[in-house]
């Protein structure tokens, strides 16, 4: 049990207007300072190398996909989100997804699928923004999923930077 | 019987056998790539290597597929230096493969990958570039070959020489240059080529049906029997994200298959993954609709009440258990019973498949069922006033045009596809054999198990649970008919 004694209070505190016209002059200063607030969907949110957004798959500069459907995503999905199916291809990869699905509203933007993947297939973009009218709109497939390689180059650096301890090159070309 | 002694284990071996077949048949893991227990042994992978001891002499390594055993063999599988020498010959194994584990249809089933993560090295040592060969290189109609994934450990050579009696593939070339390869590049014949596909340790034959179809490990495996022939060959039904069956497998069974199984039964799919299946229907003044199961059961049960002359007409697929509740259902209906029984094709081989495609011949007679082909059960339906057709396929096997054709007769259906008849009352839909339990009586005798693989389609009731609740409606329980 606590006991909370109200404070007694002094006589200046009691006459409650100075008081007020010490906090408005709080208020007033702030007015004429630096907004700490964002108006965000005008403004968007900084992003940078290290934000983790939604993942993408990469198409390399010669416009095939660079992933081969080898599954590690899936497996290290920890949400269940992603479900590959994989396919036979003409090129000397012989392999590449035949469907590929991310569900985004299991997605939790985790990054395992990116650091699982021995293809440097699927990286983090910068894309955060998650909204549509049904479920199903948001079941992310092959094409919504698709990005040219530049679009991602600063994460993919980014990640190379990160792993230079055990990885020097790329398999990506 | 022989007494050795594994790892500080006596276990008495069959002299017969070579020594990694006693380890293993006593749980001790020996490594093994072109050991096979089904083919003869000739140790060209040298990854069974174990120490052995023998009286006096020193201990030394030895390749335990090609080590008969001998009294007092003093075996250590687990030595430092076994260890050692399994290491090294991973390496050479791993020298010229590729990499391409992602890509690879064996991977997370790969005897390479499993024995280079319990004993290999972390890093290769060659700086060489490694040996480019062909990589997709068809071998007939079942099997793809990738050259540069082939560790030469001849099981697949073997397979064509030990089992079906009729070499077909052989080791060209020399050296480094070897490779596996069909006399004078014709491409493979007979219906067992797809076996070489399962004993190839690493990922060098696949098959061109499965290929890049789904990774092993998604795939639940369940015990299951092959439909395809009276022989019933034990398989392992492998179902991907519980819809598609993607491969069936042979499942070691020494009484019925051993390993192996033909390609007609691996490829058996069209059937067990077919679309559209029926639920239950039942016939209203405006034709068949699709109504649930209670009411499709009470109008075949109207539909068959009171009629004289009734048969029950059963499947070749009918387990020993629906078999049972058909035969009890008859009774209730002092019935006719018979099963459909197809023709034998040309399929029959002096190996395993019998020719005879249906898979319960044996346990459907035993049950009292004979079985007509399917114009002579035309003929015993055509005066019957109903008729019960049950178990999946059966309309496909009687002909649908036979069924369209039946004036005078009211038909209950049973299975997986409705037909379009005027006969017919109620349609009711059965599970395919991968998913459902019970059992099928093969050729000799054996009993053949199915277990579900997967669920049926939401709605759809077990054969024998549909056909015990019919019989109760037909006539209830006390009340003679």
């Amino acid at each position: 049990m606590v006991i909370v004694r109200r404070k007694e209070l002094s006589l200046r505190e009691r006459l409650y207007l100075p008081e007020i016209a010490r906090g408005l002059s709080i208020t007033f200063r702030k007015l004429f300072e630096k907004p700490i607030t964002r108006q965000y969907p005008e403004e968007p949110l900084p992003k940078d190398e290290v934000t983790r957004g939604q993942p993408r798959l990469v198409v390399k500069d010669d416009g095939n996909i660079a992933c081969v459907s080898c599954g590690m995503c899936e497996i290290a999905c920890p949400a269940y989100a992603i479900t590959i199916d994989g396919g036979e291809t003409d090129r000397p990869i012989e392999r590449e997804p035949k469907k590929f699905e991310i569900d985004m509203l299991r997605c939790i933007l985790c990054g395992f699928c990116e650091e699982a993947c021995p293809k440097d297939a699927i990286f983090m973009s910068d894309e955060l923004e998650l909204a549509d009218y049904s479920r199903a709109a948001l079941i992310y497939d092959l094409e919504k999923l698709k990005r040219p390689k530049s679009a991602l180059q600063k994460r993919i650096d980014y990640v190379y930077r990160l792993n230079n301890r055990w990885r020097k090159s790329s398999s990506t070309s | 019987m022989t007494k050795i002694t594994v790892n500080g284990r006596e276990i008495d071996a069959d002299p017969k056998k070579p020594l990694i077949a006693a380890c293993h048949e006593n749980g001790i893991d020996v490594p093994m790539y072109c050991y096979h227990p089904g083919l003869r042994p000739v140790g060209s992978c040298r990854i069974c290597q174990v120490e052995v001891k023998q009286g006096d002499a020193p201990a030394r390594v030895v390749a335990s597929c090609r080590t008969p055993v001998a009294e007092g063999m003093i075996v250590n599988t687990d030595s430092p230096k076994a260890h050692d020498v399994r290491r090294e010959c991973l390496e050479f194994l791993l020298k010229n493969h590729p990499l391409d584990c992602p890509i690879c249809d064996k991977a997370g089933e790969c005897d390479l990958q499993d024995y280079s993560f319990a004993e290999g090295q972390t890093k290769g040592r060659t700086h060489e570039p490694r040996r480019k060969l062909e990589k997709r290189k068809s071998l007939g109609d079942v099997i793809v070959l990738d050259e540069e994934r082939c560790i030469l450990c001849s099981r697949c050579v073997r397979f064509f020489e030990d089992v079906t009696k009729k070499p077909q593939l052989t080791v060209a070339d020399l050296g480094s240059r070897s490779v596996i390869s069909t006399f004078l590049d014709k491409p493979l014949k007979g219906n067992y080529q797809g076996n070489i596909a399962d004993i190839c340790p690493v990922g060098a034959l696949t098959l061109k049906r499965f290929r890049f179809q789904a990774r092993v490990w998604n795939l639940s495996k369940h015990l299951s029997t092959c439909a395809e022939c009276s022989r019933g060959c034990s398989v392992t039904a492998e179902v991907l994200r519980g819809g598609d069956t993607k491969r069936f497998r042979p499942r070691f069974n020494p009484k019925v298959n051993q390993w192996w199984m033909c390609d007609t039964g691996r490829f058996a799919f069209a059937h067990v993954n077919a679309a559209d299946r029926a639920v239950a229907l039942r016939r209203t003044a405006d034709g068949l609709e699709a109504c649930d199961l209670d009411a499709a059961l009470s109008a075949a049960a109207s539909a068959l009440r009171g009629k004289s002359n009734v048969a029950v007409v059963l499947s070749p697929f009918a387990t020993n258990e629906e078999a049972a509740a058909a035969k009890a259902l008859a009774a209730r209906l002092g019935a006719k019973t018979c099963f459909v029984s197809p023709a034998p094709n040309a399929l029959k081989d002096d190996f395993l498949h019998t020719g005879d495609p249906c898979p319960n011949r044996r346990g459907l007679t035993d049950l009292g069922f004979a079985g007509l082909a399917a114009a002579e059960v035309a003929g015993a339906i055509a005066g019957a006033g109903a008729v019960v057709l049950a178990g999946e396929r059966v309309v496909e096997l009687l002909g649908a045009e036979r069924v369209a054709a039946l004036t005078g007769t009211r038909v209950v259906l049973f299975d997986t596809h409705c037909v379009d008849a005027a006969a017919l009352d109620a349609c009711i839909g059965v599970p395919v054999h991968v998913e459902k339990d019970g059992h099928w009586t093969n050729v000799e005798g054996h009993l053949g198990r199915l277990t579900i693989a997967r669920g049926a389609p939401r709605g759809v009731r077990a054969l024998d649970e549909n056909l015990k609740r019919l019989s109760e409606l037909v006539s209830p329980a006390g009340a003679k008919a």
